[in-house]
């Protein structure tokens, strides 16, 4: 059975996807993920998941954003300037996700 | 074994805590307190702002509106989860407790929104306020309130400069649409000076919330950043601020508000739910969450069948 492996750097952060193992069960895919993923990168936690248990939907099935143009939906698109700094770093998120989209 | 409350206050540091710590009702309840108060406000704020999807005057405004509800909406589960997973409240008892008078939300969405020379008081200055507030809770002692607002703070920029483009288009419009938006102005300006509640000296929860790093900063602080950024922009724009309130600037550049030219008495009363056109926004709410009751059934419905292979009516 295959387990996916979703390690924590440190207390607070997103437990991102970084491998999987082969498992008869639970406990020992712990022990399994512990050992392959846990040891040489820092690690506070790990989440360990029946690879069946993971839904997916992928580009081949949905198009992601919609097709129409969503420009509205953006800080970007409204020339005034930032009122705040906070307003500006989530202006620059939206840019950077835009950038990462393609779409600039 | 439940950390004690020393232990919480010790280790208090952003993004510390989460649902795999046992953690005192003490803290659990506070967070809860929080998370609901923010999640109902998504909520009634969304509402508060989705007639004008159709009072829109040009079909991108309406897009924005309609973009920018559904976020709303968004956030207000998002914060949901993160409260139910402290385990003291689950989303259908918060939702229950919106719907029938006893969830609290902020004060400026008590007030009903008419006007489109209104929207920018809200769309630009309350989210103005709100975001301020947001981007301090990123460094929040619960990490499920602080990975909600990543994803919050994400979006509420366009929120922001979408409301502050409206401001732009209407002050620079005809000398009619720049007389209504000052008179919308006059009108929201105190209530958007007690978003950030009353002087430290008398917000109650404070004082423990601070303490186990839930919160990071004070209602002080937060006014204080507030108006350091949207008063000039509101000058910028052509807004006259009103003589009163009074408000002044200290030498270190923090501001005072003259508490006594701010009505206390709505404010409380609006934060007990008792203001008379508040009721009303929570009553519309509460009729559009019955009239979508059906939805819900069929969702738990078949949530039992893939559970436990048979309906909730078949159980009957």
């Amino acid at each position: 059975m295959i387990w996916e492996v979703f390690r924590q750097e440190a207390a607070g952060d997103y437990h991102a996807h970084c491998g999987n193992v082969h498992a008869p069960d639970r406990e020992m895919a712990l022990l399994f993920a512990e050992i392959q993923h846990g040891r040489r990168k820092p690690t506070n936690s790990l989440w360990v998941v029946p690879q069946d248990e993971v839904g997916e939907v992928d580009t081949d099935e949905a198009v992601f954003g919609g097709t129409t143009d969503k420009s509205y939906r953006f800080a970007q698109t409204y020339s005034v300037e930032p009122a705040a700094e906070e307003v500006e770093a989530s202006e620059e998120e939206q840019t950077e996700a835009e950038r990462k989209r393609g779409d600039l | 074994m439940t950390m004690d409350v020393e232990e919480v206050k010790r280790r208090a540091g952003p993004r510390e805590f989460s649902p795999a710590d046992d953690l005192p009702e003490e803290y659990r309840t506070a967070a809860t307190r929080m998370l609901e108060f923010h999640a109902n406000s998504e909520i009634m704020g969304a509402y508060l702002e989705r007639p004008f999807i159709r009072q829109s005057p040009s079909l991108e405004r309406k897009l924005a509106f309609s973009a920018k509800v559904q976020d709303e909406i968004g956030h207000g589960q998002l914060l949901y989860r993160a409260a139910e997973s402290l385990g003291i409240k689950t989303r259908e008892e918060m939702l229950s407790d919106l719907a029938n008078g006893d969830g609290k939300f902020l004060n400026c969405f008590h007030y009903p929104m008419t006007e489109w020379e209104e929207t920018p008081m809200i769309a630009f200055f309350v989210d103005g306020a709100a975001m301020r507030r947001q981007a301090t809770l990123k460094q929040s002692s619960w990490e499920p309130y602080a990975h909600a607002m990543d994803k919050v703070c994400f979006e509420e920029g366009f929120h922001v400069k979408h409301g502050e483009s409206i401001l732009a288009e209407l002050m620079n419009g005809s000398r009619k649409e720049q007389r209504l938006t000052q008179a919308a102005f006059e009108e929201w300006w105190p209530r958007i000076l007690q978003f950030f509640g009353p002087t430290d000296d008398q917000s109650t929860h404070h004082d423990f919330a601070a303490d186990v790093g839930l919160k990071t900063m004070t209602n002080d602080e937060l006014r204080t950043a507030f108006l350091n950024s949207y008063l000039p922009k509101a000058e910028t724009y052509g807004l006259e601020i009103p003589d009163e309130p009074r408000i002044r600037q200290n030498d270190d550049g923090t501001w005072d508000v003259v508490e006594d030219d701010l009505d206390w008495e709505e404010f409380f009363s609006i934060a007990k739910n008792e203001y008379e056109p508040g009721l009303g926004q929570i009553n519309a709410r509460k009729e559009a969450q019955a009239a979508v009751e059906w939805v819900r059934e069929v969702l738990d419905d078949r949530e039992a069948m893939a559970a436990g292979g048979h309906t909730g009516q078949a159980a009957d």
